[in-house]
Protein backbone atom coordinates (compact mmCIF):
# COMPACT_ATOMS: atom_id res chain seq x y z
CA UNK A 1 0.00 0.00 0.00
CA UNK A 2 1.14 3.71 -0.51
CA UNK A 3 1.57 4.02 3.55
CA UNK A 4 4.46 1.64 3.71
CA UNK A 5 7.71 3.55 2.77
CA UNK A 6 9.84 1.36 0.74
CA UNK A 7 12.86 3.06 1.50
CA UNK A 8 12.66 1.72 5.18
CA UNK A 9 10.82 -1.18 5.01
CA UNK A 10 12.88 -4.09 6.26
CA UNK A 11 11.05 -7.63 6.38
CA UNK A 12 9.80 -9.56 3.29
CA UNK A 13 6.34 -8.91 1.61
CA UNK A 14 4.37 -9.51 -1.36
CA UNK A 15 4.51 -7.00 -3.99
CA UNK A 16 3.35 -6.61 -7.63
CA UNK A 17 5.75 -7.62 -10.05
CA UNK A 18 5.36 -7.03 -14.33
CA UNK A 19 7.27 -9.31 -16.27
CA UNK A 20 7.14 -10.32 -20.18
CA UNK A 21 6.07 -13.95 -20.83
CA UNK A 22 7.66 -15.07 -23.53
CA UNK A 23 8.42 -18.44 -25.20
CA UNK A 24 9.68 -19.08 -28.56
CA UNK A 25 7.22 -19.68 -31.43
CA UNK A 26 4.87 -17.05 -29.88
CA UNK A 27 4.61 -13.61 -28.97
CA UNK A 28 4.83 -11.84 -25.81
CA UNK A 29 2.47 -11.21 -22.80
CA UNK A 30 2.81 -8.74 -20.28
CA UNK A 31 1.69 -9.74 -16.90
CA UNK A 32 1.46 -8.36 -13.67
CA UNK A 33 1.21 -10.79 -10.71
CA UNK A 34 2.30 -10.90 -6.67
CA UNK A 35 5.88 -11.65 -6.17
CA UNK A 36 8.38 -11.33 -3.06
CA UNK A 37 10.14 -8.34 -2.01
CA UNK A 38 12.09 -6.98 0.96
CA UNK A 39 15.00 -7.03 2.74
CA UNK A 40 16.20 -9.80 5.20
CA UNK A 41 18.38 -9.35 8.20
CA UNK A 42 21.49 -11.20 7.36
CA UNK A 43 25.37 -10.77 8.93
CA UNK A 44 28.77 -11.83 9.05
CA UNK A 45 30.61 -12.47 12.65
CA UNK A 46 34.29 -12.88 13.36
CA UNK A 47 34.97 -16.09 15.30
CA UNK A 48 38.06 -17.26 16.90
CA UNK A 49 37.92 -20.93 15.28
CA UNK A 50 38.13 -21.81 11.32
CA UNK A 51 36.74 -20.47 9.38
CA UNK A 52 37.31 -17.06 11.34
CA UNK A 53 33.50 -15.59 10.10
CA UNK A 54 30.21 -17.26 11.00
CA UNK A 55 27.41 -15.96 9.11
CA UNK A 56 23.57 -16.07 8.96
CA UNK A 57 21.61 -15.71 5.71
CA UNK A 58 18.08 -15.36 4.50
CA UNK A 59 16.59 -14.17 1.40
CA UNK A 60 13.60 -12.71 0.57
CA UNK A 61 11.40 -15.30 -1.10
CA UNK A 62 8.45 -17.37 -1.56
CA UNK A 63 6.69 -19.22 1.16
CA UNK A 64 3.13 -19.91 -0.65
CA UNK A 65 2.16 -20.46 -3.99
CA UNK A 66 -0.02 -21.01 -6.81
CA UNK A 67 0.85 -21.99 -10.30
CA UNK A 68 -1.19 -20.18 -13.03
CA UNK A 69 -1.63 -20.96 -16.43
CA UNK A 70 -1.89 -18.19 -19.10
CA UNK A 71 -2.39 -18.03 -23.01
CA UNK A 72 0.32 -16.61 -25.06
CA UNK A 73 -0.61 -14.98 -28.53
CA UNK A 74 0.26 -15.23 -31.58
CA UNK A 75 2.05 -18.81 -31.37
CA UNK A 76 2.96 -21.01 -34.32
CA UNK A 77 0.73 -23.58 -35.23
CA UNK A 78 2.72 -26.55 -33.73
CA UNK A 79 3.78 -24.71 -30.37
CA UNK A 80 1.53 -24.84 -27.02
CA UNK A 81 0.64 -21.37 -26.22
CA UNK A 82 0.31 -22.21 -22.61
CA UNK A 83 2.52 -20.67 -20.02
CA UNK A 84 2.51 -21.12 -16.40
CA UNK A 85 4.08 -19.08 -13.53
CA UNK A 86 4.16 -19.01 -10.16
CA UNK A 87 2.20 -16.14 -8.11
CA UNK A 88 2.76 -15.83 -4.30
CA UNK A 89 0.62 -16.15 -1.85
CA UNK A 90 2.49 -15.24 1.06
CA UNK A 91 6.37 -14.57 1.61
CA UNK A 92 9.01 -14.92 3.85
CA UNK A 93 13.07 -14.63 4.91
CA UNK A 94 14.29 -18.09 4.55
CA UNK A 95 17.33 -20.15 2.90
CA UNK A 96 17.00 -20.01 -1.27
CA UNK A 97 15.47 -23.44 -2.21
CA UNK A 98 17.99 -24.59 -4.94
CA UNK A 99 15.73 -27.60 -6.02
CA UNK A 100 12.94 -25.02 -7.15
CA UNK A 101 14.58 -21.84 -7.00
CA UNK A 102 17.36 -19.87 -9.51
CA UNK A 103 19.41 -18.64 -6.93
CA UNK A 104 21.05 -15.44 -7.25
CA UNK A 105 23.36 -13.11 -5.85
CA UNK A 106 25.01 -9.80 -7.22
CA UNK A 107 27.71 -7.51 -5.80
CA UNK B 1 19.24 -4.27 16.91
CA UNK B 2 19.61 -0.79 16.16
CA UNK B 3 15.96 0.25 15.04
CA UNK B 4 15.97 -2.42 12.47
CA UNK B 5 17.51 0.14 9.71
CA UNK B 6 17.98 -1.20 5.86
CA UNK B 7 21.42 -1.14 5.05
CA UNK B 8 24.57 -2.86 6.37
CA UNK B 9 26.29 -1.28 9.72
CA UNK B 10 28.94 -2.32 12.17
CA UNK B 11 27.97 -3.89 14.99
CA UNK B 12 30.27 -4.34 18.34
CA UNK B 13 30.34 -6.61 20.62
CA UNK B 14 32.19 -8.72 23.31
CA UNK B 15 34.23 -11.61 22.03
CA UNK B 16 35.63 -13.62 25.37
CA UNK B 17 38.92 -15.99 24.55
CA UNK B 18 39.97 -19.09 26.61
CA UNK B 19 42.99 -20.69 26.25
CA UNK B 20 41.99 -24.35 27.00
CA UNK B 21 38.83 -25.73 28.09
CA UNK B 22 39.16 -25.18 31.71
CA UNK B 23 39.44 -21.22 30.73
CA UNK B 24 42.94 -21.27 32.57
CA UNK B 25 43.64 -18.09 30.43
CA UNK B 26 41.09 -15.99 29.32
CA UNK B 27 40.26 -12.44 27.85
CA UNK B 28 37.53 -10.15 26.50
CA UNK B 29 37.59 -7.75 23.86
CA UNK B 30 35.60 -5.37 21.67
CA UNK B 31 35.12 -6.58 18.34
CA UNK B 32 32.74 -5.77 15.24
CA UNK B 33 30.50 -7.63 13.32
CA UNK B 34 28.13 -6.33 9.84
CA UNK B 35 24.75 -6.78 10.85
CA UNK B 36 22.05 -5.67 8.38
CA UNK B 37 19.11 -5.73 6.03
CA UNK B 38 19.95 -5.80 2.68
CA UNK B 39 17.44 -6.05 -0.54
CA UNK B 40 16.34 -9.17 -1.59
CA UNK B 41 13.47 -9.87 -4.42
CA UNK B 42 11.89 -13.21 -5.80
CA UNK B 43 10.08 -13.63 -9.14
CA UNK B 44 8.98 -15.96 -11.84
CA UNK B 45 12.10 -17.36 -13.72
CA UNK B 46 12.33 -16.16 -17.00
CA UNK B 47 11.94 -18.80 -19.94
CA UNK B 48 15.52 -19.55 -20.78
CA UNK B 49 15.83 -19.97 -17.01
CA UNK B 50 12.79 -22.76 -17.41
CA UNK B 51 14.59 -24.81 -19.93
CA UNK B 52 18.06 -24.74 -18.50
CA UNK B 53 16.68 -26.31 -15.50
CA UNK B 54 14.64 -28.56 -17.18
CA UNK B 55 11.04 -26.92 -15.41
CA UNK B 56 12.13 -26.67 -12.24
CA UNK B 57 13.24 -23.53 -11.17
CA UNK B 58 10.20 -21.73 -11.82
CA UNK B 59 11.01 -19.37 -8.95
CA UNK B 60 13.94 -16.61 -9.27
CA UNK B 61 15.72 -15.28 -6.43
CA UNK B 62 18.16 -12.12 -6.55
CA UNK B 63 19.60 -11.13 -3.06
CA UNK B 64 22.06 -9.24 -1.87
CA UNK B 65 23.59 -9.68 1.91
CA UNK B 66 25.13 -7.53 4.72
CA UNK B 67 29.05 -8.31 4.20
CA UNK B 68 32.17 -7.88 5.57
CA UNK B 69 34.05 -5.37 3.34
CA UNK B 70 37.14 -4.47 5.21
CA UNK B 71 38.47 -6.49 7.80
CA UNK B 72 41.33 -6.00 10.33
CA UNK B 73 43.28 -8.28 12.95
CA UNK B 74 42.67 -7.41 16.64
CA UNK B 75 45.53 -9.15 19.44
CA UNK B 76 43.35 -10.08 22.51
CA UNK B 77 45.76 -10.19 25.64
CA UNK B 78 44.59 -13.45 27.39
CA UNK B 79 45.28 -12.79 31.27
CA UNK B 80 46.47 -16.08 33.23
CA UNK B 81 45.51 -17.06 37.34
CA UNK B 82 48.13 -15.66 39.66
CA UNK B 83 49.99 -13.55 36.91
CA UNK B 84 51.77 -16.13 34.73
CA UNK B 85 52.52 -15.46 31.40
CA UNK B 86 50.05 -13.90 29.15
CA UNK B 87 49.10 -14.89 25.81
CA UNK B 88 48.14 -13.18 22.97
CA UNK B 89 45.61 -14.72 20.24
CA UNK B 90 44.55 -12.46 17.01
CA UNK B 91 40.96 -12.39 16.09
CA UNK B 92 39.11 -10.40 13.01
CA UNK B 93 37.07 -7.18 13.60
CA UNK B 94 35.24 -5.82 10.93
CA UNK B 95 35.93 -2.30 9.86
CA UNK B 96 33.64 -1.82 7.07
CA UNK B 97 30.18 -3.39 5.85
CA UNK B 98 28.56 -3.31 2.57
CA UNK B 99 25.62 -5.27 1.10
CA UNK B 100 26.98 -7.46 -1.61
CA UNK B 101 26.94 -11.35 -3.06
CA UNK B 102 25.66 -13.12 -0.83
CA UNK B 103 28.75 -15.71 -0.58
CA UNK B 104 27.71 -18.61 1.73
CA UNK B 105 28.06 -22.42 0.27
CA UNK B 106 24.45 -23.80 2.21
CA UNK B 107 22.84 -20.21 0.85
Amino acid sequence: SPSVNLRRFTGCAVREFTFLAKKPGCGGLHITTDACWGRCETWEKPIVDPPFIDSFQRVCTYNASRLVTVRLPDCAANVDPSYSYPSALSCECGVCQTRTTECITSA
Amino acid sequence: HEGLAPGCHLYPFNVTIHSDRRSTCRGTHLVYACVGYCESSAFPSRYSVLVASNFTHNITSASRCCTISKEAKVKVRLDCPRGRHHDEIEILTARACRCDMCRKSRY
